[in-house]
């Protein structure tokens, strides 16, 4: 763990590193290698110290402001981070279900999985309007859509997918043995699914919700930007890009904190992942077990 | 009657994938009657069809044309009311279970409280001598030792009869003979019925009253042979003589089943070239 964490700070430095070094040999300008626009510009509107671009955190956010620019950026990263959470949560839901019915009939899993598939066709860009305008409609009673839910929405359209395929293969991953043994057992489908069907998936399942984790933080980020929705993190982005002529550090501030937003959804990802996969065999003892099936089929 | 028969195969086949190019007859014409309390053996080479005889005692698959009946009942029916326990070829534990968790599975199935569903698999555990492991995962285990939880596991819901494919097979010679002591000794207390596949012909006449040899393509019964070594088998029996002869029997028993398959080939060679 240690090591992971050290090993990433200075993966970090590396990055940081080879920023200030192109900076001191690359064009100012630009360059073209073989007549193509290429080499990015090296001048520091275009590509700012990173000393520059951590210390504009501290600064305030524009000129008379009293608010802190890391205090901005955090608050949109926090809302965004509560939209991506939301969105996670119900595509997970959402793709676990569908797993579950495709599993329980193959009937559904042949009609049904075609369409997830295309689903994920559809440009996200393209959606995000629709589906706001669709919210837009809905009132339940008292209760009114509200317009960060369009965005959450749009976050679980991009997580539901891999955990469905995700959760639908690894139900299928139980060995043929143990569904015999169940069903000698005359186990029920609810028992088979409890007792081995789920616990067999999470090994699927736990690479699946990472993606899912970063997919949901891409929808709602770019939700976000195509419903001009205030208050998050793609609103900052779009907002400071527009203000880089005259004060290109900023722009990165909010980009960083996109960045870290998705850092903490993986985070969540792997506690959970701690969780669920310590009481199983490592990868590595199965490798190492398939390499000596392997050594003994050749002998 | 029929309360006293563990199981009966009256006039079964099977055949898989039936009217495709993949077609196996795997099982042709098998009659075979196993008595309450009685201990059988099925031997033959590989594919002549053992695992498939006792997967439809067993009714994990259906047969294609004859009867299974289990305590009594039609086959599907037994298996819905528990009427026996299984251990296949493979161990097959869950990787996510404790050892003993394994072994409380089919206890858990059956709705039995924790505390008691516990007792009994420590009971089981310290038949097959792992007790020290019952909080252990599987895959922390030897492959023998993972076959013996899976014995465990078979008997711990102390079916009346135990279906078993192979079980000994990955255990060293000292476990085994344990094992099969112990086996006996279980079976003999509880008056189960047992059929067991095996592909150690001693094992086979230690264990068994009777001795079912099969021979492949298509799987037939070709002999079967009666083993009297007494009631109480002890480490000597293995040095009697009348053990040896009847190793001997089963052997030549074996033998003719290839002659025979041997003799078919050559007949039908001579046929397709006339
Ligand atoms: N599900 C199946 N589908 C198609 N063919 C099968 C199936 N199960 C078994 N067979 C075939 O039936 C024949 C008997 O197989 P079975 O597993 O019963 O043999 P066995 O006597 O147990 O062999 P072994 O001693 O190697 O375990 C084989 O030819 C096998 O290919
Ligand atoms: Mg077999």
């Amino acid at each position: 763990m240690i090591r992971r964490v050290a090993l990433f700070l200075g993966s970090l430095l590396v990055v940081a590193a080879i920023w200030e070094l192109y900076k001191l040999i690359g064009p100012e300008a630009g360059g073209t290698v073989f007549g193509a626009r290429l080499l990015p510009r090296a001048q520091d509107s275009a590509m700012p110290h990173v000393w520059d671009m951590l210390s504009r955190f501290g600064d305030p956010e524009r000129r008379g402001s009293d608010r802190a620019n890391w205090r901005v950026v955090l608050a949109a990263a926090w809302f965004s981070f509560r939209l991506a959470l939301a969105g996670f949560a119900i595509g997970t839901l959402l793709g676990m279900g569908l797993a579950m019915v495709m599993a329980r009939f193959k009937v559904v899993e042949r009609g049904l999985l075609p369409y997830l598939v295309m689903s994920q066709t559809v440009p996200l860009i393209a959606l995000a309007p629709l589906v706001a305008t669709w919210g837009g409609k809905v009132q339940v009673g008292e209760w009114v859509w509200p317009r960060w839910m369009s965005a959450a929405v749009l976050g679980a359209f991009l997580a539901f997918f891999p955990v469905a395929v995700g959760a639908l293969r690894g139900f299928a991953s139980a060995p043929a043995a143990s569904v015999e043994l169940m069903r000698s057992y005359a186990a029920t489908w609810r028992a088979t699914f409890l007792k081995l069907s789920f616990p067999a998936s999470v090994p699927y399942l736990v690479p699946a919700l990472k993606l899912a984790a970063t997919s949901s933080v891409i929808g709602v980020v770019v939700a976000e930007i195509s419903t001009a929705l205030r208050g998050g993190i793609g609103r900052l982005i779009v907002e400071y890009a527009q203000q880089s002529t005259g004060d290109p550090t900023k722009l990165f501030t909010a980009i960083f904190g996109a960045a870290a937003l998705g850092l903490l959804m993986a985070g969540l990802v792997s506690c959970f992942e701690y969780v669920m996969m310590r009481n199983r065999p490592r990868p590595e003892e199965d490798e190492r077990a398939l390499d000596t099936i392997r050594r003994e089929a050749l002998a | 009657m029929s309360e006293h028969r563990a199981v009966v195969v009256d006039g079964v086949s099977k055949v898989f994938n039936r009217g495709t190019p993949r077609q196996v007859e795997a099982l042709v014409d098998i009659d075979l009657t196993v008595g309450g309390g009685e201990f059988v053996s099925l031997i033959g080479p590989s594919g002549c069809g053992k695992s498939t005889l006792l997967r439809l005692v067993a009714n994990l698959i259906e047969p294609s044309t004859g009867e299974v009946l289990v305590a009594g009942k039609d086959a599907p029916r037994a298996r819905l009311d528990q009427e026996y326990g299984m251990a296949f070829q493979q161990a097959g534990l869950f990787d996510w279970r404790s050892v003993a968790r394994n072994v409380e599975l089919p206890l858990e199935l059956k709705g039995w409280d924790g505390s008691r569903r516990r007792r009994r698999a420590l009971e089981m555990l310290q038949l097959v001598k792992l007790t020290d492991f019952a909080d252990h995962k599987p895959w922390q285990l030897s492959g023998g030792m993972q076959q013996r939880v899976a014995i465990a596991r078979a008997l711990a819901a102390h079916p009346r009869l135990l279906l078993m494919d192979e079980p000994f097979g990955a255990l060293d010679e000292m476990t085994r003979e344990h094992m099969q002591a112990e086996l006996l000794r279980i079976c003999a207390e509880t008056e189960t019925s047992v059929v067991f596949v095996t592909h150690s012909i001693p094992e086979a006449v230690y264990l068994s009253d009777r001795v079912v040899v099969m021979s492949p393509r298509p799987g037939r019964i070709t002999e079967i042979i009666d083993v009297d070594l007494g009631p109480s088998r002890t480490v000597e029996t293995r040095e009697d003589a009348s053990y040896f002869k009847k190793i001997t029997e089963v052997r030549e028993a074996l033998r003719a089943g290839e002659d025979d398959r041997e003799t078919e080939a050559v007949v039908a060679e001579e046929r397709s070239s006339r």
